[in-house]
């Protein structure tokens, strides 16, 4: 035997001594000199903007590589999207964050809304106190929507970019009587076995649907608004977990199991194993039947009790390594043109967050046809219900793992 | 010896033992900040200690959380079985495969081409194979239907996303079944041949030959190649990620689940769930290093 084939062992004793606040950098602009948008843009030229979001519609991801690129290369920028969720995004920061790495951060701009961005504001994850300064912000009104998230101020952390209802999706040709409340909708569960089921929360179309049952069982939101009331709370969520368990038997796989995403329930439906599918983003639903995944006879239905909406922003971490970059592409992303063209049925489809009185396409705006398949913005929006404070829920989407799925 | 090597020799100033540590530095620096620093820093951040959100203490209260929750245990117990099933059924297949293969005469290339063949395959991209071949929208489903034996999607048997997790086992079997049948074919490629036909003459039955002969001698390839496919398939991720039910997880899942919770306070948990794969992980590798020791022993 040659000396030394002894096997190497690894002492995992040996002491790492990390130091893990050794790189610190100066923050942007500690001179003190706000830059003019001119000096953003000479800035943004020639830089890459990361910019991280979630990509599960292709129409969506066909809008930002296409569109949404070809706009940022003209001003020299190279815009690359990678795919991923927001808390996984959020923790990526918080890890840069936790490992020193207070610039040239990996991700340069983040898809985000409710509670992600309330975690992330409140771990310091973000630039703040830019998103009002954008030159195209002009063409968004001032409303509560745009300048609180689930009841998270925004301070100019995150620019709005786009706003949605959830609504139901259903098959006309196997429902051809919808629901029109949630009363309704919980009767037709019970009478049609196996046809219905939701994504597990968190996931958030799931998560939202799940809301929607607990302002049923509460009687409505209008006393869960303001900050969170764990007394309320609890006894609004009682009776939803009571609710919820009550149509398990009825669901798709009699409840035993749930959808684990948005994808796996929409898949569900294209697949005719269920006839009803839920999202947060009806205009999608249009380009899905034109593209042969959703059946013909699809049609959407809101309550006449309304439905939630809410509006999703983009922000940009505090340590993004092109944050000139990044402050162009927010800009660009709420410009007319590009709302106008994302807004066309074979793009995104999406309803504008600008209001196109104040911009010079009223006229366009106005001729944007709607997918037969799609209900109109007015619509959906007839007697809208809010969001509540975050902490509702992160509290629902808890108190629904504990006492429905893991019952 | 020739002279330039002894004159190399001379010059050379670090002692003989330094050699292979030397050579070994650029993988140990590897394994040592990537891997043990990952761990240890893991372990802290299980012991409560996070000074990003203001935990500065050390204590086990995510140990306790996490011992005192139902929902651990049935995750601990789901991945122990699905770990133990997936190992078990590859390794019969892989010996069945192997032998077959082996005592093919004709076209044996070919054959152990075919069986190599998801070698490279991730096993991710195995997971989505299994989901559009068995769940209930599935193309075995679609025939059933087709020919009549279902009358829906939910008439047919749930094998994804089900109690059983039959959809994770069979992933794990048609992945590793292969990989243990490789290293047990190198196995017998090795001299095998000779002690069979050494006890055929001396008038051993088929059946002896295996349990005294071929068994013996593919012992030690079985025991290696079955403890990395019960680490991996106790501490692995994806596939049940993909695969499995929502509740209960597996325990990766699970931990990736406390890991992705917007409460930052759930992330002890998560690496105290990392923490525990971890410790069962090494426990098997510990085993499997103890089982071979005392094999070889047995064996000289």
């Amino acid at each position: 035997m040659p000396k030394g084939n002894r096997t190497l062992r690894v002492g995992v004793a040996s002491v790492l001594s990390l130091s893990l606040a050794a790189a610190v950098a100066a923050p942007v602009g500690a001179d003190g000199h706000i830059p003019s948008w001119e000096e953003v843009l000479a800035e943004a030229e020639g830089q890459t903007v990361n910019m991280h979001m979630w990509s599960g519609a292709d129409n969506i991801n066909t809008y930002m590589d296409g569109w949404v690129t070809d706009a940022a290369a003209e001003l020299g920028i190279t815009f690359n999207r990678v795919p991923g969720d927001a808390p996984d995004i959020v923790n990526k920061v918080l890890g840069e964050k936790q490992a020193g790495k207070d610039d040239g951060g990996s991700v340069d701009m983040i898809w985000i809304n409710g509670e992600n961005f309330r975690t992330a504001k409140q771990a310091d994850l973000l630039l703040c106190d830019w998103a009002e300064s954008l030159p195209n912000r002009q063409y968004i009104q001032e409303t509560a929507g745009i300048n609180t998230d689930f009841g998270t101020p925004v301070d100019g952390c995150e620019s709005p970019w786009g706003g949605a209802q959830f609504v139901f999706v259903y098959d006309e040709a196997k429902v051809p009587e919808p629901p029109s409340s949630m009363t309704e909708l919980l009767e037709w569960i019970e009478a049609n076995p196996g046809q219905f089921t939701y994504s597990a929360p968190p996931d958030f179309t799931g998560s939202v649907f799940v809301r929607h049952v607990l302002y049923h069982a509460n009687g409505g939101y209008e006393d869960l608004l303001g900050p969170f009331d764990q007394e309320r709370f609890d006894a609004a969520a009682e009776k939803t977990w009571e609710i919820l368990n009550g149509i398990e038997p009825s669901l798709w796989r009699g409840g035993e199991t749930y959808p684990q995403t948005k994808e796996e329930l929409d898949n569900l439906y294209s697949n005719g194993e269920i006839s009803m599918t839920m999202t947060y983003g009806p205009t999608e639903v249009g380009p899905l039947v034109d593209n042969g995944v959703y059946p013909e006879t699809t049609k959407m239905f809101v309550f006449d009790h309304g439905t939630i909406g809410n509006t999703h922003f983009v922000t940009i971490p505090y340590n993004a390594n092109s944050q000139a970059g990044a402050l162009a592409v927010a800009n660009i992303l709420i410009s007319p043109e590009a709302q106008l063209v994302r807004a066309q049925p074979d793009s995104w489809s999406a309803d504008p967050i600008i209001d196109p009185a104040l911009t010079e396409f009223e006229a366009e705006f106005a001729e944007v046809p709607l997918h037969p398949s799609v209900l109109s913005a007015a619509e959906r929006s007839v007697n809208a219900n809010p969001e509540l404070v975050a902490d509702y829920v992160t509290e629902t989407e808890k108190g629904w793992t504990e006492n429905v799925l893991q019952r | 010896m020739t002279a330039t090597t002894t004159g190399r020799r001379r010059r050379r100033r670090l002692p003989d033992w330094t050699r292979p540590w030397l050579l070994l530095s650029p993988a140990l620096f590897v394994v040592l900040v990537l891997f043990t620093g990952g761990l240890v820093l893991g372990f802290m951040q299980s012991l409560n200690y996070m000074p990003i959100i203001g935990k500065n203490d050390f204590n086990f209260d995510a140990y306790v959380e996490i011992f005192n929750d139902r929902v651990f245990w049935m995750s601990l117990r789901l991945s122990l079985y699905i770990a133990f099933v997936s190992t078990a059924i590859s390794i019969v297949l892989a010996v069945a495969c192997a032998l077959l293969i082996h005592h093919t005469a004709r076209g044996r290339r070919v054959t152990t081409f075919i069986f190599q063949f998801n070698l490279p395959i991730p096993h991710i991209v195995g997971a989505v194979a299994m989901l559009f071949l068995l769940a209930q929208g599935g193309l075995l489903s679609r025939i059933s239907f087709a020919l009549g034996l279902t009358d829906s999607p939910g008439d047919f048997y749930p094998m994804t996303n089900d109690r059983g997790a039959i959809g994770i086992i069979a992933e794990y079997v048609w992945k590793e079944t292969v990989f243990i049948g490789v290293v047990v074919l190198a196995a017998l490629a090795r001299g095998v041949g000779d002690y069979e036909d050494l006890a055929r003459t001396l008038g051993a039955s088929r059946w002896r030959r295996f349990w005294h002969v071929i068994l013996p001698l593919i012992t030690p390839a079985i025991v290696s190649t079955s403890v990395i496919v019960f680490a991996f398939g106790f501490g692995a991720f994806e596939v049940p990620f993909l695969l499995g039910q929502p509740f209960p997880a597996a325990l990766p899942v699970l931990a990736y689940r406390n890991f992705a919770d917007v409460d930052l306070n759930a992330r002890s948990e998560a690496m105290a769930i990392a923490m525990v794969i971890a410790v069962i992980t090494a426990v098997a590798v510990f085993v499997y290093t103890w089982l071979s020791r005392r094999y070889v022993r047995s064996e000289s």
